[in-house]
């Protein structure tokens, strides 16, 4: 445990930045100052990210000038292009950034597509998981989800609560599997 | 899904692979038991994954190569382990399924090692070639392409949808079919797709507007005639076209509809579905008649909220020898352990197929590897178990509520389709299958005694058997469910014509009409039951009146003339006779009325 510690703060201070659609560097963190901000970790072949592109606008909607919404594209072979034709087809109006190297990854302690990391306005990393219970497995999804993990991390983090849960791994493609 | 304990500390620690299932220890693999990619794990994937796993076909992304493989490894580890993947629901048993999607578990085992061990590529000289892909139509250009009239727009969410394409078949004379492939559109959406065969077009009154489709999981064909059911025909993610055995083509007739059922999933983005099917003819007529049997409780389907273990059975005897070719369960998502079996005439139990973790997502026809043989005597029988409790993740309703039968999504089914082929009989004795629909229809009397379709469906069967005396019985019951019901009335009336007891026919097929008074089966029989009882003047009216409903139909005009002569009203009678002629020259009631009404007016 405590080496794991060391690391994380090593790597805390290193970097936090992607890369925009027209490849300049961006930190997420302290783009939009004084703001939640949520990084949203998706793989375009994965098709449970794809199914939940609704469901984050609708969020990322609902806390509209209060958080930022980032979307996060772990794997380096998806071409700035690419992306954009996808933002298009599932009609995302939310800013994008591609991480080859997995450092905004690291910083939000993604494992899977689709997960979520939720910032508070210090900056710190307050819930990192899955947007909701929506899949039980690959193949297998609710009607209707029943939790409600990335509202109500935004929504703690807005009101300077706790979170009732700091992590809850979700279900989908591993971003283990990308180099 | 979630392999990392403790993962949050873990997670923090860059770029190290974080794989606490493993078993394997990296310090014991030789050369030899070093797993590879080229050697060991494309055939197991082209084997069973890339079928889907390809451009253009039902899975999310492609399995073609190591670069594909390697970036969904742990994913595939995953999936294979928990046999999510690739999607075979049947637990093993003694009777096989053809084309058999079940991974060994030596496969699973050597998919985790090569992951362990880093997911080496291996040496080219060991890859060997990929099946070869055929894109488009699986069997070749086929005969007769018919595509849906009308694409249906698919919302980016969304519950899933279940959708109705007709698709009217234009041939001008019955031909046979050997194949039918089904392209439900884009495949990735589509979960699975029926074909239904609509010989009376009863199922364009539900669109809107012509060709615009209709919604609905369940779907129901009205038939006037005994013409079961035959053949399954279903589309999966993955299914390869079925070529029907030789002899055993399907028939299609002049104004027959193909109805597509479709199950569509939101994908996240607008889509756009617009199925096509491809029909395969062969010049060879049907031999051998298959049919469709259903077992089925879903009278018995009303399970309390909250409850983990509600099961349904029915059992049925089979009154003749079969040979089992097929079989489809089908409940929604409260099914969770599902199962059939046969119990043979000696007391053996064969277990016909059991799924211990049912999934409405990946329903399937399977087909056993060789047909099944069940004499006559054999006890099939269904066992399904539902869970209505809050632990069941795919439950509609939370918290439960209480759930029916039904065809809505939300409603809960019990239904299992058995493809049966008649053995062992003989020919003379009529078409073997009308004793199992009897056998049936009495079976599903039994189980639903107050409920008219199954005594009407049973009188219609024993009816078409000339078991004239038990169908009137049944037709009466059926009535006294729904007395004013025009249809019973109409056929208890019709049978009680054919069974020359007219006077009783009259007061039901009044009742009939008091009902619908433009029923015209209900006006054509009242016409012959009242000249049943030689009131020539009254059929002569009734006549009249159903030529008014269907001024085109000859054995109405026949019997109008008939009747006519009857009363003496002979050149009246004889232009009625010949218009009959006009309309069908072979006509029987009129050629013979005609010859008999030109004797009697030359002897004047």
């Amino acid at each position: 445990m405590i080496p794991a510690l060391v690391a994380c703060l090593g790597l805390a201070g290193a970097q936090q930045t992607g890369l925009d659609l027209d490849d300049r560097i961006v930190n997420p963190l302290t783009a939009d100052p004084g703001k939640i901000v949520v990084l949203v970790f998706l793989r375009r072949d994965c098709p449970v990210s794809s199914r939940y592109a609704p469901v984050i606008q609708q969020i990322s909607k609902q806390f509209s000038g209060r958080a930022t919404f980032w979307l996060v594209y772990p794997d380096k072979s998806d071409s700035p292009q690419a992306i954009r034709k996808y933002l298009q087809d599932y009609g995302y109006h939310l800013p994008a950034l591609r991480d080859p190297d997995h450092e905004l990854v690291k910083l939000g302690r993604a494992q899977i597509t689709p997960e979520v990391a939720v910032f508070d306005r210090a900056h710190q990393l307050i819930y990192d998981g899955r947007i909701d219970d929506w899949y039980v497995e690959l193949s297998r999804a609710r009607s209707a989800p029943t939790t409600h993990e990335l509202s109500d991390a935004v929504g703690a983090a807005l009101a300077g609560k706790t979170v009732a849960t700091s992590e809850v791994r979700g279900v989908g493609c591993y971003i283990s599997d990308l180099e | 899904m979630i392999l990392l304990a403790g993962a949050g500390a873990v997670g923090m620690l860059a770029g190290r692979p974080a794989r606490p299932s493993l078993r394997f220890s990296a310090s014991a693999a030789t050369p030899a038991e070093q797993v590879t990619f080229n050697r060991d794990i494309a055939p197991i994937i082209f084997q069973s994954c890339t079928a889907c796993h390809r451009p253009g076909e039902a899975a999310p992304f492609s399995l073609l190569n190591y670069a594909d493989v390697k970036k969904h490894a742990r994913q595939i580890v995953d999936v294979t382990q928990s046999r999510a993947m690739p999607p075979w629901l049947p637990e093993p048993q003694k009777l096989k399924f053809a084309d058999e999607l079940r991974l060994a578990d030596a496969e699973i085992n050597l998919i985790q090692r090569w992951v362990e061990q880093g997911e080496i590529e291996g040496d080219p000289a060991d890859l060997r070639a990929q099946p070869r892909w055929v894109a488009g139509w699986q069997l070749g250009k086929p005969d007769l392409v018919l595509t849906a009239n009308k694409p249906l727009s698919l919302p980016p969410s969304g519950t899933d949808t279940y959708w109705n394409f007709i698709f009217p078949v234009p041939i001008p004379e019955t031909r046979w079919v050997r194949a039918i492939e089904i392209r439900p559109g884009d495949k990735r959406y589509v979960h699975h797709a029926n074909i239904l065969v609509d010989r009376e077009a009863s199922s364009r009154q539900r669109e809107a507007e012509p060709g615009a489709g209709f919604g609905g999981m369940e779907i129901r064909i009205e038939s006037q005639v005994f013409d079961p059911d035959s053949h399954l025909l279903f589309w999966k993610p993955g299914t390869v076209p079925y070529v029907e055995p030789e002899g055993m083509a399907l028939r299609l007739d002049k104004g027959t509809d193909l109805i597509l059922n479709t199950h569509l999933q939101p994908s996240g983005k607008p889509e756009v579905i617009q199925p096509s099917i491809g029909l395969y003819f062969t010049p060879h007529p049907a031999t051998r008649l298959p049919m469709l049997l259903q077992l089925e409780n879903d009278v018995k389907l009303d399970i309390p909220p909250g409850q983990k273990d509600f099961v349904v059975t029915d059992d049925f005897t089979l009154p003749i020898d079969v040979e089992l070719l097929a079989i489809y369960p089908h409940a929604h998502y409260l099914g969770k352990d599902i199962q059939a079996f046969a119990t043979l005439p000696d007391g053996a139990k064969e277990t016909l197929i059991h799924i211990p973790q049912w999934n409405l997502n990946w329903q399937a026809v399977y087909r056993y590897a060789e047909p099944v043989r069940l004499p006559s005597g054999t006890k099939l029988s269904l066992r399904y178990l539902y869970d209505n409790s809050d632990e069941n993740p795919l439950n509609p309703n939370h918290p439960p509520a209480r759930v029916r039968g039904g065809n809505r999504s939300s409603d809960e089914m019990c239904h299992l389709w058995l493809q049966v082929l008649p053995v062992n009989f003989d020919s003379a004795q009529g078409d073997p299958r009308m004793a199992l629909q009897e056998a049936l229809a009495r079976h599903n009397v039994e189980k639903n005694p107050g409920d008219f379709e199954a005594h009407y469906n049973l009188a219609a069967m024993l009816q078409a058997r000339d078991k004239l005396d038990a169908a009137i019985k049944e037709y009466e019951l059926a009535v006294r469910l729904r007395p004013d019901d025009a249809t019973g009335n109409n056929a208890l009336g019709a049978a009680f014509v054919a069974a020359e007891h007219s006077s009783q026919a009259v007061g039901y097929l009044q009742t009939a009409l008091k009902t619908r008074p433009d029923y015209f089966d209900a006006r054509y029989n009242l016409g012959l039951a009242l000249a049943g009882q030689s009131d020539f003047r009254g059929a002569a009216e009734q006549f009249r009146l159903a030529l008014q409903l269907q001024p085109q139909d000859a054995n109405v005009e026949a019997n109008l003339g008939a009747a006519l002569a009857q009363l003496g009203q002979l050149p009246e009678a004889k232009s009625h006779l010949e218009r009959a002629l006009e309309i069908d020259p072979k006509q029987p009631i009129a050629k013979e009325n005609l010859g008999a009404l030109q004797k009697e007016m030359n002897s004047h």
